[in-house]
């Protein structure tokens, strides 16, 4: 691309873009009277129930949680419909972005330079640039990747991963001859880290660019889909973001699968029927999404909450708030309901997934503050408001069940038969709120015949529908549990670390973990069953399913985060696992080979990015030509020096990694210690390093080659 | 080429002294990828030669010391006479210059020219300098300032409530325990 080129100028009044707003306030005046309407005939029911003997304290408190809930159900039910009527509708929908492209559009050059960033914090390395490369390559399938430049945002704090970051990025620009297209930038100090990463690419390089898009370190995305989201942003002025809708893929864990299954056969209804109701005022999810660069600076750099964290402080779910600061500056938030082309993995056990969701939710929770700002986008404050309840339902729900516990230990009295008549009416009403959609969709699907043709395939995925129906049922009350607790430890002000995901299980189950993580959730499901036993068998009998749940949580949660996931037997296939696209089985093949490969003895491999840049000259020479020279350090020299002797003679596990860190960031201290490690005697090195000298050069014989796979059509000379 | 002749006969140190630095050298120039194992032998000899004039000079430091500071300084120097019109610091050139040589094939394309000052093929510092690397393009910076968000009347009255509660986490605390109380208090009413 031309480094010089000026980004388009900022559009005063966005028009094309933005769906006329006769068509988005028809669409939420349907959607929004149909789950009012949903919302007000089960509150009305919930009333004729409780209401028998009056209305007390206790009722009301009922009451109170109910309507969010069942706000919360109807909006689930009517998106799914609408986007099933959407997948279906015989014309085309007016508001559908694919067709502002006319047919020459998809072949046009594209002329709009395009950064793909992606920031990454201590990720798998391998997967990290393997995946950058399938999409690379897949961009250059296209012939349009001219334009395309990529940035690896590194906040990584583990001194090997860093150091792997930077070999994998070298030998990947090797390969690919793709120095000056491919960046790598690791940032000193991770400020306000993942915002922080963006907004300091923003800064730096943002002029350069008329658009980014935004990858996670486990985003994948065809170079097909990403020329066509250039196409629409240059075609639809009035776009400030534009995210698709990532499938889950490569999952191995039946949980994963699970997800990856019910993902791919009831996400694109759901997709579909958020766009409907949305429509210009979508939310963006953090990744695989394409910005508009000079507007996002202009408008969406992230102010502190009041407050300190976890409640106040940096904003954590930054991506909705930068959705709704982007609407606030006139620019529409799409939604592309894509089908194909846009991907994401999943968390691979139920631990790992609470795990997430506890950072999800706590900054989901520091939403409540921009609920109430001025100057939002109506629109953007219910995306608030449904990212606050997605979370804070799990706690309205437990109350539910808490109140009705004592409700039930009252003596009841409801005996008429419009009470009778009423409970039985929101129980069908609450089981078909529950499960119509799952089955619409999945009528819909074998009918069709959208995720798969052959018959057999339709069977199992019906099959399938109803396993993860089961799965997710027991999963659903200890997940409740879980939110719950963490929407009451962010309101404690007990905040979370940043750590890195885990994205792949290492090993088999560890039931250990599992045993003292959901221990206590099933020693919860048995007291409150032999309560429910004191109070009466009836409601026992009622509140079973969830208490069953909660009891079996440990052997669930075990189970789900195994391996045996029923692939053999063809459930839970997804569209991707049938048939893998390019962009997916480019990189799956280029992990297995990395994978394969033999390894080095496991104290090494732990260390072996910070074995690599002391010992390997090049790797050496790598690390300090990429730091900068600091004009003043902030420790002595002699602490440094410390340090590095103390690394030859006692190992790095002798070290924290902040000294390992202080080390490295220092050209003078890397490059000295390089060679007193290789002039070290014997006598004076830890053993790591005395078997690390004798073991390098056998097992690496090409320093950059360790990583990634090595694709000899790719392979190029530099010099050359 | 050269022919390799092995005259090495140190006045100072230990037969076994002389064999760990010989080892070392030995794993130190495989670690830069010269398979030619001649060139190899020959920068070891070389290499070993300087180190025992060094030795015998300052028998304090081991011979293992005394030859990786000569092949350290056997390098600095060739790097000076190759990059000697490029402004860096003596750190910068030894970094940029090692990957330089690895970036340019040099292994494979000249290991008999590999720390030989004397003789520099003129496509090969070409192809060194050609080779220096940058992680990232130009920048171009722009300003990306936070504005406020006026959180309106009811966040205003939280913050100011909130900030009280968090000085306080006792205070916290005690308000969860007076709530869960009062519920209990309650519950155990209503079922008397």
């Amino acid at each position: 691309m031309n480094p010089n080129e000026t980004p388009a100028p900022a559009i005063p009044h966005p028009a094309q873009g933005l769906p006329p707003l006769r068509i988005s306030r028809t669409r939420r005046a349907t959607f929004f009277t149909l789950v009012g309407l949903g919302t007000v005939v089960g509150t009305w029911l919930m009333v004729v129930y409780l209401g028998e003997g009056g209305l007390g304290p206790l009722e009301l408190a009922l009451l109170a949680t109910f309507i969010p809930l069942y706000y919360q159900l109807n909006v689930g039910f009517w998106t799914a419909l609408a986007g099933v009527w959407l997948m279906n509708r015989p014309s085309p929908d007016t508001l559908d972005l694919w067709q502002t492209l006319s047919p020459e559009d998809h072949h046009a050059p594209i002329e709009a330079s395009t950064a793909i960033i992606m920031p990454i914090y201590n990720e798998d390395v391998t997967r990290v640039f393997e995946g950058l490369r399938a999409i690379y390559l897949s961009l250059q399938q296209t012939g349009q990747d001219e334009q395309f430049d990529f940035f690896v945002l590194s906040d990584s704090d583990d001194p090997s991963k860093w150091i792997e970051e930077e070999v994998a990025w070298l030998e990947l620009c090797r390969q690919l001859k793709a120095f000056g297209r491919i960046f790598y930038r690791k940032r000193r100090k991770p400020i306000n880290r993942k915002s922080g990463n963006v907004s300091d690419f923003c800064r730096r390089w943002g002029k350069r660019y008329r658009y980014t898009v935004v990858l996670d370190a486990d985003s994948l995305m065809s170079g097909r889909l990403l020329t066509t989201m250039v196409r629409i942003m240059e075609k639809n002025s009035g776009l400030g973001i534009l995210q698709t809708f990532p499938r889950q893929i490569a999952a191995e864990t039946l949980l994963g699968r699970v997800m990856q299954f019910a993902q791919a056969l009831y996400g694109p209804p759901f997709a579909y029927g958020l766009d409907y109701w949305q429509c210009g005022e979508a939310n963006f999810w953090g990744h695989n999404a394409i910005i508009r660069l000079a507007p996002f600076i202009e408008n969406c750099a992230l102010p502190p909450l009041p407050g300190k964290e976890p409640f106040g402080g940096h904003i954590l779910s930054h991506d909705f708030v930068e959705a709704a600061l982007m609407r606030k500056a006139g620019y529409a938030v799409r939604l592309l309901p894509s089908l194909r082309g846009s991907y994401e993995e999943g968390p691979p056990t139920l631990i790992d997934m609470l795990k997430r969701d506890r950072r999800w939710c706590q900054g989901n929770m520091q939403h409540i503050w921009l609920l109430f700002a001025k100057k939002w986008h109506p629109m953007s404050r219910l995306n608030f408001l449904h990212g606050i309840l997605s979370y804070a339902s799990s706690l309205l729900w437990l109350l539910f069940l808490v109140f009705s516990t004592a409700l039930a230990a009252l003596p009841s009295g409801r005996e008429l038969e419009r009470t009778q008549t009423a409970e039985q009416l929101l129980l069908g009403l609450t089981i078909a709120l529950i499960f119509l959609p799952k089955t619409v969709i999945l009528l819909d699907e074998q009918l069709t015949g959208r995720m798969f043709k052959p018959l057999k395939q339709r069977f199992l995925t019906s099959f399938s529908s109803v396993l993860d129906t089961i799965i997710f049922t027991l999963m659903a009350p200890v997940l409740m549990i879980f939110h719950a607790r963490f929407v009451v430890y962010t309101l404690l002000g007990k905040g979370v670390n940043w750590v890195a995901q885990r994205r792949k299980m290492s090993g088999g189950v560890d039931w250990v973990e599992v045993f003292f993580t959901f221990g206590p959730i099933s020693l919860l499901g048995i007291i409150w069953g032999v309560v429910g036993w004191f109070i009466s068998t009836n409601f026992l009998l009622w509140i079973s399913p969830i208490l069953i749940c909660l009891v079996l949580s440990i052997p669930m949660a075990g189970i789900v985060s195994g391996s045996h996931s029923g692939r053999r037997l063809g459930l839970f296939l997804s569209p991707e696992e049938d048939e893998p696209p390019t962009v997916l089985s480019t990189m799956e093949q280029n992990l297995t080979e990395v994978n394969d490969r033999l390894q080095l003895q496991p104290e090494l491999e732990k260390y072996f990015g910070l074995l690599q840049v002391c010992l390997d000259p090049y790797v050496n020479g790598l690390h300090v030509s990429l730091l900068r020279k600091r004009k003043n350090i902030q420790v002595s020299r002699d602490y440094l020096d410390t340090l590095a002797d103390r690394l030859v003679r006692e190992g790095p596990q002798a070290l924290k990694p902040q000294e390992i860190k202080a080390m490295i960031y220092d050209t003078d201290t890397m490059t000295h210690l390089h060679y007193r490690l290789w002039s070290a005697a014997d006598k004076d090195l830890a053993p790591f390093w005395f078997l690390a000298i004798r073991q390098y050069n056998v097992a690496a014989t090409n320093p950059f080659a360790h990583l990634l796979a090595q694709r000899k059509g790719e392979t190029v000379r530099l010099s050359a | 080429m050269d022919a390799v002749t092995i005259e090495f006969a140190p006045a100072t140190g230990t037969e076994k002294e002389w064999n760990e630095a010989y080892a070392r050298l030995a794993d130190y120039f495989r670690s830069y990828r010269l398979h030619n194992r001649i060139r190899r032998t020959q920068l070891i000899l070389t290499t070993l030669g300087l180190a025992s004039e060094e030795h015998a000079k300052d028998p304090s430091k081991s011979p293992t010391q005394h030859a990786i500071n000569q092949a350290r300084r056997m390098m600095k120097e060739w790097l000076e006479e190759i990059y000697v019109d490029i402004p860096m610091t003596d750190t910068q050139i030894e970094g940029t210059g090692r990957l330089g040589f690895f970036l340019s094939g040099g292994p494979d394309r000249w290991p008999h020219f590999f720390l030989d000052k004397e003789t520099l093929p003129h496509d090969m510092a070409e192809a060194m300098r050609n080779s220096v690397r940058e992680s990232g393009p130009g920048l171009q910076v722009s300003k990306m300032t936070p504005r406020d968000i006026d959180l309106g009347l009811i966040s205003n009255v939280a913050e100011e409530g909130l900030d009280r509660f968090g000085r306080h986490p006792v205070v916290r605390y005690s308000v969860l325990i007076v709530l869960i109380g009062v519920v209990l208090g309650y519950l155990y009413t209503l079922l008397q």
